[in-house]
């Protein structure tokens, strides 16, 4: 009995330790699983550590990270803060050096772009402020075509002999995401605005010059109050627009606001599906330009 | 003008002294005059080019800390890891391709640790006049049959005069937690954590390096930490889910836990399930289980001297299936043994008033078994969150009798058998609010070996407990238990206890680990 057991465990130890793909990657989110499958293909399969509906700063440190990033030859994530509650306890915890930060193992797709909110006050009183900038990088295709030229590079010095692959990712991708803007641009002119809930989609706001019409939570992390509700109901009555929230965010305000303003009430996660790649992510894209653009008076 | 006026009085200031001589011929006073008029221009002209190129500095500097130089050429060279600090990301937009950047973003201050300081304090009432908070930590067990006189009358060591546990009726602080933690170099993670006490006095909570490079998922710590035993034990009190320690931790290992002085290695080996092994050495100075009499009492009582260090080791092993993406689960196994257990016993006899001691020493075993499961669901702030936390401890101290006032029994050995348990849960019902219920026990096996069965029972508790996460960084916490404390064979105190609880983190926004 023993030596089975033993036999089971050696067998495990061989499936763990033989990859398949020439580098394991783990992405943070669902949108940088898929940039990691658009730029590398069929040549790498990320593992992704939280789905779609999960807010990433909220998310705790879990053994089940710590064993995905204990090989991992690259963590992909979307910095600038947005993952400091857990991803540093995990990396820690993985025991892995090669992905520590200032490693090759380390990427973060924020530090690769210009952020927008850069530089705001750095006080508490303000709410969950990052002085560092607006981490939510990921929902502005433009900057994520050139987070995957990027992580092209970065894969290519892991993986020199995928480089050409790679390269030819970035610039698919990007290519299809220019063919996309063009028309994303034109349906999004003129369009009236959005309430967040959060000021979690305003890259994909500022790139398309859509006006964000406010937040419902007047102070990052805090929930609404009763007054800040009517406050913007007030500012707001007589507009058009349209309220968009991530899935993880409490309903009921923006239900009620949604209802008092006679606004579409929308419901989109940042992230796509944890199975998509680069069109699914193009995909996801269309699905709140979808949203923005039905909101017309 | 700045400039202009400086050239102006430059001008006046040659132009008296110069009248005053009474230039002789006109010619010269049109030179003088084109000389100076010449002057001024250039001057003019520089002190504006020096501030041109005073303001493009001011310019570049407040940009951002630029790594560009050494990185433009060939970012595959190992670049210098930019400074981080607010603003660092602003990237000047004229930036066509930046620098590939492998560190992380962080509005942490340039080069200084993270800190953090974390206020703990309550309101606290107990029917039975204060004393309830101290009398958790001091339940009956058959070792430590007069544990708190022992542990008054023999503080073995100055630093743990001070006690998480020691509240009064009314306003309580408990304590300031300082945390300074940072990268110390390419090799070495460090943090140190300093708790404040209401009086002023300072303890080392916590003081450790920890390796961050070596290879094959090996990891070293060294210095003062909270040991991986169980896990509860590496919990400071902030991260607890309740306001006090379980009675199985408090009784058997104190208020502080296995907290000493020692190396940690840990393994993390390459499984497909997450599976951390470890073993630490330690100093053995530890209140209770890893405890020693002073030298005085040691010379007393006729015990050995404390032996040199280490004398307590740990072994550990956990492991974490992977349960997708919503679920965790965690199992662990630890093993602690202290190779110098010193203790006395005090007894009296009916219609005596002398106190007898008998001193025993030994070496002493803790078993823990752990099992951690937590369920994140996708609801607002927590909301729908739950998870389920239970250890249970066994402690077995093998002791020699080495001194007594009655000669018979010296020399003959005890085996004193006790353990614990608590477990608990917590649910998020509402957005920011979280339920909790706790029931812990001390006791559940009371033997000493030779004697007949012990049978005064056990101590035990339930706790209810409510917690408002205000933000990320406050919280206020309402907590009421029932207890019932076995302080001697046929005596038990019964009694209610209320806790208000706030906790306040300031600083920098820390990461917790599982």
């Amino acid at each position: 009995m023993p030596f089975r057991f033993l036999t089971v465990l050696v067998g495990l130890f061989l499936m763990g330790s033989a990859p398949a793909a020439p580098l394991d990657v783990v992405a943070t989110s669902p949108s940088l699983g898929a940039l990691v499958r658009a730029v590398a293909g069929e040549r790498l399969e990320p593992t992704i550590l939280a789905g779609p509906e999960r807010d990433l700063h909220q998310l705790q440190a879990k053994p089940s990270m710590m064993r995905a990033l204990r090989d991992a030859d690259l963590v992909v994530a979307i910095g600038a803060e947005l993952e400091i509650g857990w991803l540093p306890a995990a990396i820690a915890g993985a025991a892995n050096p090669a992905i520590q930060p200032g490693r090759d193992g380390y990427f973060e797709a924020a530090a690769q772009v210009e952020l927008l909110d850069v530089g705001g006050p750095a006080n508490r009183a303000l709410g969950d402020v990052h002085p560092v900038g607006n981490p939510h990088v990921d929902l502005d295709p433009v900057r994520m075509a050139r987070i995957a030229a990027a992580l092209a590079e970065r894969l290519a010095r892991l993986d020199p002999a995928g480089a050409e692959i790679y390269r030819n990712g970035a610039a698919v991708f990007a290519q299809a995401v220019e063919q996309r803007v063009a028309d994303w641009r034109a349906r999004l002119a003129g369009a009236p605005g959005v309430l967040l809930y959060h000021r979690d989609a305003i890259y994909l706001l500022d790139r398309f010059g859509v006006p964000l019409l406010g937040t419902i939570e007047s102070t990052p992390g805090v929930p609404p109050s009763g007054q800040d509700l009517l406050d913007l109901t007030t500012k707001l009555k007589g507009r058009a627009g349209v309220v968009i929230q991530a899935p993880y965010q409490s309903p009921q305000a923006p239900a009620k606001l949604a209802r008092d303003l006679g606004w579409r009430l929308e419901r989109l996660p940042l992230a796509p599906p944890l199975e998509a790649d680069g069109t699914g992510y193009l995909e996801h894209i269309e699905r709140w330009v979808e949203a923005i653009a039905a909101a017309r008076p | 003008m700045r400039p202009s006026i400086l050239a102006a009085g430059l001008a006046t200031a040659l132009t008296v002294p110069a009248a005053a001589v009474q230039a002789s011929s006109t010619a010269e006073i049109a030179e003088l005059r084109s000389m100076l008029e010449q002057m001024r221009t250039q001057y003019e002209r520089r002190i504006q080019d020096l501030e041109d190129r005073l303001v493009q500095a001011e310019r570049r500097s407040a940009r951002a800390p630029a790594p560009a130089t050494p990185a433009a050429t060939d970012p595959a060279i190992s670049q210098p890891m930019r400074a981080p600090s607010a603003g660092a990301s602003a990237p000047a937009a004229t930036a066509s391709r930046l620098p590939d950047f492998r560190g992380a973003l962080s509005s942490g201050a340039a080069f200084n640790p993270q800190i953090s300081v974390i206020l703990n304090g309550n309101y606290y009432n107990d029917g039975i006049d204060g004393s309830g908070a101290a009398l958790v930590g001091q339940a009956l067990q058959p070792s430590g049959g007069s544990a708190h006189d022992h542990d008054h009358d023999h503080a073995q060591d100055a630093d743990h005069g001070h006690s998480h546990g020691g509240l009064n009726n009314g306003f309580n602080f408990s304590e300031a937690e300082l945390s300074f933690s940072a990268t110390v170099d390419p090799y070495f993670d460090a943090a140190a954590y300093l708790a404040v006490m209401d009086e002023g006095d300072v303890h080392l909570e916590e003081a450790w390096l920890q390796t961050r490079a070596l290879p094959y998922g090996l990891r070293v710590k060294a210095g003062k930490f909270l040991s991986d035993f169980g896990y509860a034990n590496k919990q400071h009190p902030h991260a607890w889910d309740f306001v006090d320690q379980n009675l199985a931790y408090l009784n058997l290992l104190g208020d502080h836990g296995l907290q000493d002085t020692g190396v940690q290695l840990t393994w993390l080996p390459e499984l497909p399930v997450y599976t951390l092994l470890g073993v630490e050495a330690l100093q053995g100075d530890q209140e209770r289980f890893g405890a020693t009499l002073s030298d005085e009492d040691q010379e007393r009582l006729g015990l050995d001297a404390t032996e040199d260090g280490p004398r307590l080791w740990t072994l550990f092993a956990k492991v974490a299936p992977d349960l997708g993406l919503d679920h965790a689960l965690q199992v662990g196994v630890s093993y602690a043994r202290n190779t110098q257990h010193q203790e006395v016993h005090t007894h009296t006899h009916d219609g005596e008033d002398e106190i007898h001691e008998n001193a025993l020493a030994g070496e002493a075993d803790l078993w823990g078994v752990d099992l951690v499961y937590k369920y994140d669901s996708s609801g607002p702030q927590g909301q729908g969150d739950f998870k389920f936390q239970t250890e249970y401890l066994r402690s077995i101290k093998d002791l020699d009798i080495q001194s007594s006032p009655h000669p018979e029994i010296i020399g003959s050995r005890r085996t004193f058998t006790t353990d614990g348990f608590y477990a608990q849960a917590l649910y998020g019902f509402a957005p920011r609010w979280t339920a909790g219920v706790r029931y812990d026990v001390l006791g559940l096996t009371n033997e000493v070996s030779g004697d007949a069965h012990l049978d005064y029972g056990s101590s035990n508790r339930w706790s209810l407990n409510l917690t408002w996460k205000l933000s990320e960084f406050s919280q206020l916490r309402a907590q009421y238990a029932r207890n019932d404390i076995l302080v001697a064979e046929n005596e038990r105190e019964r009694f209610d206890a209320f806790y208000l609880q706030f906790l306040m983190s300031l600083g920098s926004h820390g990461a917790h680990a599982f």
